[in-house]
């Protein structure tokens, strides 16, 4: 089994090959956002450094969302022409989920937060247990206030990555204190070897879907259901 | 915080135009409200020019979205012919308003909710004393405040 993942949900653009036994190439590239130009050259290195043929794909990997609209779109039209033309699956993981992974086996709680802009971000809590790795609260847009509001509720420490941290930082630190801490730079952004991983995964629980169905999500509340929340309550999870 | 220029003649209202362009910086959000003929076009041309775009400036209102290329990029857009800030949401629109260029936006108020809190709004008003004295206002939040005095100083001195 040799999958293809890209991820192009954020600023960073990124694409692996990995099959059952290693991770064989990835490329991330987080420099200005050119990914219409730049996804498909990255995906031929990744193949050609491999020595991949696209015919020896199994599978494509795609990061599903939330993130940059555009970004998302890329992701999804490139990942459904390569699996429509090769008529194999798309395995959508959700950007979140990959952001977590980077940190594999990590103590605490694993948030990545992403910048949604107007002060809200897109995050999920995570958690490793004993090899385990569970989802404790499921992606939402909530506002960073909330967030850490959910985040005192608990007990352990929390890890913060995402592009929403330079954003955040200082709020976080004033909130949290000694509670916080911040991936380092090299696990910090999205990998498209972390959707790689939890792909094969979901590949072999069975998962996966053909491209004409696959669509990514935005985790966005249309214009009516925000308006109708800011007169009801403050914006909360999907 | 505010400011505020009475423009003579369209020429006026291209120089104000330029004055804004070269204080403005990647990522800001300009919003102009004026009815038809209020000069909305001819200021955004000037924004263009002092941004350092030589390509003269057309109307958005049937393309939606009109980029220029540029060091700082400029993307005039007018919200006329959408429905709400959903549809500008799905053709992209957020992309580019908290992207690496200037936006200048016609009938921004349609798309209110995902517009950045910080916008610079301009609004161009006819003045009785003549057919082509216009009231330019500008409104901008406290984050704005060096360039708004940057904006007004440039008056006396014409940079």
């Amino acid at each position: 089994m040799k999958i293809l993942a890209i991820d192009t949900s954020s600023m960073v653009a990124s694409a692996a090959v990995m099959d059952g036994q290693k991770l064989l190439a990835e490329y991330i590239v987080n420099h200005k956002r050119t990914h219409s130009e730049q996804l498909m050259p990255i995906i031929e290195k990744v193949l050609e450094s491999s020595g991949t043929g696209i015919r020896e794909i199994d599978a494509i990997a795609v990061a599903s969302g939330p993130g940059s609209f555009t970004g998302l779109r890329i992701g999804a039209a490139t990942a459904k022409g390569l699996a429509h033309a090769r008529g194999i699956k798309i395995v959508g993981v959700p950007t979140l989920d990959g952001l977590a992974f980077n940190l594999p086996h990590c103590q605490g709680i694993i948030c990545p937060i992403m910048d949604a802009r107007r002060n809200q971000v897109y995050t999920a809590l995570y958690k490793w247990d004993r090899g385990g790795f569970y989802k404790l609260m499921t992606h939402c847009a909530i506002a960073l206030s909330e967030l850490l509001e959910e985040i005192k509720r608990r007990e352990e420490r929390v890890v913060f990555l995402g592009d929403g941290v330079p954003v955040h930082r200082e709020t976080i630190k004033k909130e949290l204190g000694e509670r916080a801490d911040f991936a380092p730079k090299n696990a910090d952004r999205q990998r498209a070897s972390s959707i790689a991983e939890l792909a094969l995964q979901a590949l072999e629980r069975g998962e996966g879907q053909d491209p004409e169905s696959f669509v990514p999500f935005y985790l966005r509340k249309s214009q009516a259901e925000r308006e109708y929340d800011r007169k009801t309550r403050p914006e909360g999870c999907l | 915080m505010k400011y505020s220029f009475v423009s003579k003649s369209p020429g006026d209202t291209l120089k104000f135009g330029i004055r804004l362009g070269k204080h403005l910086k990647p990522g800001d959000v300009v919003c102009l409200e004026g009815e038809l003929g209020a000069g909305k076009t001819v200021l955004t041309g000037g924004i263009a020019k002092g941004l350092g775009i030589i390509t003269g400036v057309t109307s958005p209102t049937y393309t939606i979205i009109n980029e220029y290329p540029g060091e700082i990029p400029l993307y005039h857009i007018d919200l006329y012919r959408l429905e709400d800030g959903d549809e500008f949401y799905y053709i992209g629109g957020e992309d580019l308003l908290y992207g690496q260029g200037v936006s200048v936006i016609e009938w921004a108020s349609r798309a209110e909710g995902i517009l950045p809190e910080d916008c610079l709004w301009i609004s161009l008003k006819r003045l009785d004393e003549s057919k082509d004295f216009r009231l330019i206002e500008l409104t901008v939040a406290e984050k704005h405040r060096d360039f708004l005095e940057r904006v007004s100083k440039s008056e006396n001195t014409g940079h």
